[in-house]
């Protein structure tokens, strides 16, 4: 408890002191300092945590209304804690390679850090928090931050465009958050997580449906669940990339903590629970996917991405909520286990890889697919680093997206539903999940081969060249991850073999000896799995080893088959766009491929052109409604003249009869 | 449902099984030509032809593109790699496979998927606007026809609560339902067979006009070693899918009859050959606006038949 309390501190005061030194070199240095003191402090308290310790609890005095602010951490905080700070803390170094060229300017890189040490803090409140106001406090510490680190670059119309989007949409949720709040706080007469859970666990209902629902929403606004996921492209293709890479992998994971929170508060939850959370999540999945076919900016289609991940590792949550439905204990295991280890895989490679699109754009200044090609030449280490991380999230072995998947189609395809028709819903489920994988294998492979193979596509982007070891050092460790929780999945499921232990307390009569047995099967096939993801890695090595050592004369090079044609030129390599027209055309109804071209026409033709763009169907549609609500406005205030005393009396007559009705149906005067 | 085979026949049927992996491809693809000139009135090729090819290969010296990366050659091999260890998961003679544990079916279609990467990810390589057609090509097919082995696993799954490859598939036949599920069953692995390996028609292999290629055009500027473990790589998809469809409907139990199992896995598995090239002397490649819902069928006939299972396991 005072070591969180010294790390939240160090935090604050690193923050503060980030401001104050002339140079900019010394304001990065002392937020990367204290962020990396508090990282060791809360490390030190929360890994023992996690690795079958007993919770860390404490309290502190506070002034009414708020009454006695409890800390808990339990394994499942502690879980989202270790990664979530040292991976807040490699983003800051990152920043230092990413903000270099400000840094010997008038810019301000301090506040910067300052509110990437605010970030951290909120993950270190959020994470341990047992009291809602100090939940709700983190929470919107992260948001806060989040936003203003997006708008970075303010200058930019379409950043702060983009921030604001944001800003507007996680407020959007914290309505909902504060609604569910309201009502738990109202029945339980506590701001307690605990009692919360009291509650909830005795009054199965139809208030405890809308709590759940309205949960849901806050959760799926913060962790971009389609369709609340429409700010998510544009904050996501604004922001530096190191903050993408912070608000994808890690920051908005909070959405999913918070959701597994309170399901495990819920304790055993309805069965439609789980089959709703399964459903809202494979829609998330197959959309998201889906959308990132369309896009031709590297950092929108990582975006995009992020949504069909929390889709994929909702699926596991789902999965673990119907067997705390149905009282099995496996279920529950390998569902919450399978989502948690996707939750930490995918802020392993999404991070990542977006920080390999960081340094295309520091090198290149442009994300735009069709303008790049050809790279992996010239910047090898970040084509090596976005190749393995573009393995790794479309779920092939042998890295780690592999082995999450595995263990969420291992509850999929359980076997011990509850009839033949569960079974059958739980195989359209995975089969769902077989179509997203086959799509992000699609846009990893255009995505890569188009902006890292072949030959640049525009040559006046200047020769692009490797960046600074501030940036490739974070994305290295990353890949590191990458590979070792792929080879070694049994790692990752020490980190999140405590949080499944918590969910099955959700059970009656579970104890330590049923938890056992399912999560030794886990244990065993995951280790199996990653022995065959070794023998997989060492078979191909020892083949191509032979293959390279075997042909001692270097092969003779030629200029690539054109079918004939004799003089093909680097603008008319496959785009990105026509890699995604075939397979995205047949999806019209969900994506909009918009195209507007001039054909060349006639025998000796002038010019022509073609310009592709995909945008976020939800955000048209919501545009769209916002406008022609705002026309409906604007048109009834149009016939109603505000000088009129008809129209005075008539509402105030309206508004006295509302009263009174609202009074005698309140008081029960008819009764 | 079966006893464990005996340790001595399990050691004979792992090196069977990895002997018929390493050899069966070519024998396949010798029926498939063979097949394939009679129709035509023609001879036709020996039936090792398509080895004597690979040992040719492997001795020339590659020519590489200008613009290629490490990445060109070593994807071959990983694509080669990868389709050998799904080989080792897939069932051929009846329940069982030298690797088989639970799930791992997942594992096999996840090890074909990471194969198939490297060969569009060598094809982008290139950088040529025909080899990135057919990369754009096979990605999207593979999205419509992925779902169909897995609900395939799962309508097998309703019938005999397996829950290896091997078990499913290889068992599946003790099941009430299965009279009813069989024909589906190996349409859609047929199917598979047909957009996996690459033949008529999802896609041509003796095509000559590069716009119209699927897999013969991403291979089309590999030589030597690398185009013969592509090459081979594709022969051995074609061999484990005709595999599962010689699991799925051997009629021998392998624990008491092992020789004539093997023999009949060997037959209908040549049969499968034949077939493969009865259907591509017959029927022309379809085109290319009609070859996703030629693979959305087969997933939706594997949807359907998992509604059967369910109704059926519902029913009973």
């Amino acid at each position: 408890m005072n070591t969180l309390l010294a790390a939240q501190w160090t935090l604050l005061v690193g923050a503060a002191a980030c401001l104050l030194p002339m140079r900019n070199a010394w304001r990065a240095a002392l937020g990367l300092l204290s962020q990396a003191g508090a990282t060791l402090l809360v490390l030190s308290v929360a890994l023992p945590v996690v690795l079958g310790g007993p919770p860390l609890q404490g309290e502190l005095a506070w002034a009414e209304p708020v009454g006695l602010l409890k800390v808990r951490l339990d394994a499942l905080g502690a879980f989202f804690l270790v990664w979530s700070l040292p991976m807040t803390l490699l983003g800051s170094v990152y920043a230092v390679g990413y903000l270099r060229r400000h840094f010997a300017t008038e810019r301000h890189v301090g506040v910067h850090y300052a509110l990437l040490n605010m970030t951290a803090l909120s993950f270190v409140i959020v994470y341990s928090a047992d009291h809602a106001l100090v939940f709700l406090l983190g929470w919107e510490i992260a948001a806060l931050a989040a936003w203003l680190l997006v708008i970075w670059d303010y200058a930019n119309q379409k950043v702060r465009f983009a921030g604001f989007n944001y800003l507007v949409s996680t407020h959007v949720g914290l309505i909902f958050l504060v609604a569910a709040f309201m009502i738990l706080y109202t029945h339980s007469a506590s701001w307690e997580l605990g009692s919360f859970g009291k509650w909830l666990r005795a009054h199965p209902g139809t208030e405890r449906n809308l709590v759940f629902l309205l949960l849901l929403t806050s959760f799926g606004l913060k962790s971009a669940f389609f369709p609340f996921h429409s700010w998510l492209p544009r904050a996501h293709a604004a922001a530096p990339a190191h903050v993408s890479a912070l608000m994808s992998g890690v920051i908005h994971k909070a959405g999913l903590y918070a959701l597994v929170r309170f399901v495990m508060l819920i304790g055993r939850p309805d069965e439609w629970m789980g089959w709703f959370l399964i459903g809202f999540s494979l829609l998330s999945a197959v959309i998201g996917a889906l959308y990132t076919v369309g896009q031709r900016d590297l950092k929108r289609l990582l975006g995009y991405s992020s949504t069909e991940n929390v889709g994929i590792a909702g699926l596991g949550l789902g999965v673990g909520c119907l067997g705390l439905a149905w009282g099995n204990s496996s279920l529950v295991v390998v569902g919450f286990a399978g989502g948690l280890l996707h939750v930490l895989n995918h802020a392993f490679f999404k991070c990542q890889l977006f920080y390999a699109a960081g340094s295309v754009y520091q090198a290149a200044h442009t994300v735009d697919m069709e303008r790049l090609g050809g790279l992996s030449r010239l910047m090898p280490w970040t084509a090596a680093s976005f190749l393995l991380g573009g393995v790794a999230i479309s779920a092939l072995p042998p890295l780690n997206g592999f082995t999450s998947e595995f263990v969420i189609y291992s509850g999929l395809f359980n076997g011990q539903a509850i009839g033949a028709w569960a079974q059958v819903a739980l195989a359209v489920a995975a089969a769902g999940l077989a179509f997203v994988g086959a799509v992000s294998a699609l846009s990893i492979t255009r995505a890569f081969g188009v902006v890292f193979l072949g030959s640049p596509r525009d040559v006046s982007i200047e020769a692009p060249h490797e960046v600074s070891r501030w940036m490739l050092a974070p994305t290295l460790a990353h890949a590191a991850g990458v590979v070792v929780l792929g080879v070694a999945p049994v790692l990752g499921l020490t980190l999140v073999e405590g949080a499944a232990r918590l969910a099955l307390a959700g059970l009656p009569g579970a104890d330590a000896a049923a938890a056992g047995a399912p999560l030794q099967a886990l244990g065993e096939t995951l280790s199996r799995i990653g022995a065959l993801s070794g023998v997989l890695t060492a078979a191909i090595a020892l083949m191509w080893w032979q293959r390279s050592r075997s042909g001692t004369a270097p092969a003779p090079r030629h200029v690539t088959w054109g079918c004939g044609y004799g003089t093909p030129n680097s603008r008319m390599q496959y785009t990105g766009s026509s890699f995604a027209w075939d397979f995205g055309r047949r999806f019209h109804g969900v994506l909009l491929m918009l195209r507007r071209q001039k054909a060349p026409e006639g025998y000796f033709p002038s010019d022509g052109y073609l310009i592709t763009h995909c945008p976020d169907a939800v955000e048209r549609r919501l545009f769209a409604v916002i406008q022609h609500g705002d026309e409906s406005a604007a048109g009834l205030s149009r016939q109603l003249r505000e000088d009129d005393p008809r129209v005075a009396f008539g509402a105030a007559l309206v508004a006295l009869v509302l009263i009174a009705g609202l009074v005698v149906l309140g008081t029960g005067a008819l009764r | 449902m079966n006893a464990p085979l005996p340790p001595p026949l399990l050691a004979a049927l792992t090196v069977l099984h990895v002997a018929i992996t390493l050899l069966m491809p070519f024998l396949m693809i010798g029926l498939v030509n063979r097949s394939k000139a009679w129709w035509g009135g023609r001879k036709g090729p020996p039936l090792a032809q398509s080895l004597w090819d690979l040992l040719r290969l492997l001795r020339k010296r590659p020519v590489l593109s200008q613009v290629t990366t490490p990445l060109f050659r070593a994807g071959a091999w990983v694509v080669l790699g990868a389709s050998l260890l799904a080989a080792q998961i897939a069932p051929l003679l009846g329940p069982f496979a030298p690797l088989q544990f639970a799930h791992d079916f997942v594992v096999f279609a996840y090890t074909l998927g990471l194969a198939r990467l490297f060969l569009m990810l060598s094809a982008m390589d290139v950088g040529s606007s025909f080899e990135g057609m057919g990369t754009a090509r096979e990605a999207s097919f593979t999205a419509f026809v992925e779902p169909a082995l897995f609900l395939l696993v799962g309508t097998a799954l309703v019938g005999t609560g397996q829950t290896s490859l091997a078990g499913l598939i290889g068992q599946w036949h003790h099941s009430p339902a299965f009279v009813w599920l069989a024909a589906p069953a190996v349409g859609v692995l047929f199917v598979l067979l047909q957009a996996e390996a690459a033949r008529v028609p999802v896609d041509d292999p003796a095509t000559h006009l590069e716009l119209t290629m699927v897999h013969e055009v991403m291979v089309l500027d590999h030589s030597g070693p690398e185009l013969a473990a592509m090459q081979y790589a594709a022969a051995i998809k074609m061999t484990v899918y005709a595999g599962l469809i010689a699991a799925l409907l051997n009629p021998f139990d392998l624990a008491t009859q092992p020789a004539p199992a093997v023999l009949a896995a060997l037959a209908i598995m040549a049969a499968v050959a034949v077939a493969v090239g009865c259907v591509e002397s017959l029927t022309a490649r379809l085109r290319m606006r009609h070859v996703p819902p030629y693979l959305a069928l087969a997933s939706l006939v594997a949807a359907l038949g998992l509604g059967l299972a369910g109704w059926l396991a519902g029913a009973a």
